[in-house]
């Protein structure tokens, strides 16, 4: 009897989540399966598949000389670097003042929170004018206040990234902030209070109390940090388009323009294969850290 | 005297982070601002908010036949529209099973499901478009909406609400002879109703932003998205600034109303799942 209902309970549950794994393979898993295939293959477009041939690891060792892809290479691990000890660090510290007592606490998170939802794309018009070398409001009142060489943000070869992190920052933010503070919301009063009687002054009830109860929550926000740095296509593409030159050019650019611009998606696929990798070795390397410094 | 040194410290406290505020939203404004102002208004140095001729005509233009503004805007409706629904019935239906039913192999497929979450998205948009040319639903609403509704983080955050759900309720309903179908459908889902309403919330916004599947899937202008279509906007009317703020505002005006009404459930929802994992 309880064996057939069981029976019956696993039919019904595969009849229930069918529909989802069908689109699960097809849409997830099928592309990350068809994207090693072809990274082996000189496929260039999808008309011309048939002359496609396998080639190995060759896509591999071109990759080595490519200095364009080097450079794309090189722009999304600065791009990440720069990114995620910010968004990091931001976020935090935003969490930690919000939590104090102030008025209006819920209309501030709000405020801070709210380039989070907003349209990149609208956003980057916003930002180009308001960053414009000449007009721009900011360069105008770095101007007034006496700057005499206002930096060319986004249209300067040396600034274009940095401002282009600094961007993502402000719209990112709303994410690692609010997580935070949800987290310190949950810290025990009685730990804190406990500490204060114990003569702790605030930075050592920060240091010694607090952070180390954010642990899961620090760990788990530079994954997602780190996943988003590394889904950069749409705020470049939409704010300098890989320019100037191609000093904003990152790996989802490089994989797109040599995919559909050069029409050579076996290399292509290749240049994904090298995003998967860094992907996973981060995440492996942050797993064994946390694991570790779990002992004791 | 210590109370008034502490009142003090947090009407200062306030006052700093509501600057900090204002200025982290200051893009918007200024956007709202220049939408209503001639063009040569808009590089006015030092800057004023309320603009001195208020116009409209940069609203009608973005409007007018010139171009395609207003069937981008019914594409994106209907597009966010099929993804909320088939999302709700799919996902719904399959974290029921994860957290309800028992079946063989069912945590490792759970865990295989979870980890393809760190799969960045950017980096399967090659083998992505050899298989929508395969199905045949390249530049078509589809090659947005299939992808998107079969979503991993959702499974994962109804699941958990579905797990909070004491399993009393539907023991008594299986005793009754009551369905999966019925327990999921009559007991489940209503009471998961606030999980329900961050999803559609969250999908809402995220589909209305998407820009990267409209970009690459999507080549007829007449069938693109509104991310894709301001931008094009935005090239072919390089000079024309207040015209790009009005349009840009358009954009926004329907996530940021959604958002300031329902930010209760944008942000406790992130709060939750981030605490879960």
């Amino acid at each position: 009897m309880t064996s057939s209902l069981r029976r019956k309970e696993a039919r019904v549950a595969w009849l229930f989540i069918t529909p989802y794994l069908i689109g699960f393979i097809l849409f997830h898993f099928l592309p990350i399966f068809l994207s090693i295939i072809l990274s082996l293959t000189d496929m260039k477009y999808i008309s011309t598949a048939d002359q496609t041939s396998f080639i190995g690891l060759g896509n591999y060792f071109e990759m080595i000389y490519d200095a364009e892809f080097r450079n794309a290479f090189k722009n999304s691990i600065i791009y990440s670097v720069c990114f995620v000890p910010l968004v990091m660090v931001v976020g935090l510290l935003l969490a930690v003042l919000v939590n104090q007592k102030i008025y209006f606490r819920n209309g501030i998170r709000a405020m801070i929170f709210m380039p989070y939802v907003s349209n990149m794309v609208a956003i980057a018009i916003v930002w180009s004018l308001l960053l414009d070398p000449v007009d721009g409001i900011i360069n105008q009142t770095l101007r007034a206040l006496g700057v005499s060489n206002a930096p060319m943000w986004l249209m300067g070869s040396k600034t274009a990234l940095i401002t282009v992190v600094m961007i993502a920052v402000w719209r990112e933010v709303g994410l690692q902030f609010v997580t935070y503070l949800a987290a310190l919301q949950d810290v025990p009063k009685e730990l804190k209070e406990a500490a204060q009687i114990d003569g702790a002054n605030r930075f050592q009830l920060f240091r010694f109390v607090t952070f180390p109860l954010l642990k899961n929550t620090t760990f788990l926000l530079i994954i997602t940090s780190i996943i988003t740095s590394l889904k950069n296509f749409t705020i470049i593409q939409v704010l300098t388009e890989g320019g100037p030159g191609n000093a904003t050019t990152v790996l989802p650019l490089k994989i797109v323009d040599t995919a559909f611009s050069s029409a050579r998606m076996g290399y292509a696929s290749a240049q994904a294969m090298v995003m998967f990798v860094l992907v996973m070795v981060i995440t492996a390397v942050q797993w064994i850290g946390k694991n570790r410094s779990e002992i004791y | 005297m210590k109370t008034k040194k502490k009142k003090f410290g947090k009407i200062f406290l306030t006052a700093v982070l509501f600057l900090f505020g204002i200025a982290c939203i200051f893009p918007f404004i200024f956007m709202l601002s220049s939408s209503f102002k001639p063009l040569n208004e808009i590089f006015v140095y030092p800057i004023k908010l309320i603009p001195e001729h208020f116009i409209f005509t940069n609203y009608t233009e973005v409007f007018s036949e010139k171009y395609n503004f207003i069937q981008w805007y019914g594409n994106t409706l209907v597009m966010v529209f099929m993804i909320i629904v088939l999302k709700i019935g799919i996902v719904t239906l399959t974290a029921y099973a994860f957290a309800r039913l028992r079946f063989k192999g069912r945590d490792v497929l759970f865990l295989v499901l979870l980890s393809s979450m760190m799969i960045p998205p950017d980096a399967v948009i090659v083998p992505k478009y050899v298989i929508f040319k395969a199905f045949g639903i390249v530049d078509s609403m589809w090659s947005i909406i299939l992808p998107s509704i079969f979503d991993v983080f959702f499974v994962f955050m109804v699941r958990q609400f579905f797990l909070a759900i004491p399993e009393t309720l539907s023991e008594a309903a299986i005793i009754d002879g009551c369905s999966h179908f019925k327990i999921y459908s009559r007991i489940i889902l209503p009471l998961a109703k606030p999980a329900i309403v961050t999803m559609i919330l969250f999908t809402f916004i995220w589909a209305w932003n998407d820009y990267m599947g409209p970009y690459i899937f999507i080549t007829s202008p007449e069938k693109q998205m509104l991310s894709v279509g301001i931008k094009m906007f935005q090239v072919n009317n390089a000079v024309d600034y207040g015209l790009q703020m009005a349009a840009a505002t358009l954009v926004l005006v329907p996530i940021l109303i959604v958002f300031l009404f329902c930010q209760k459930y944008f942000i406790e929802g992130i709060a939750t799942s981030g605490m879960k994992n």
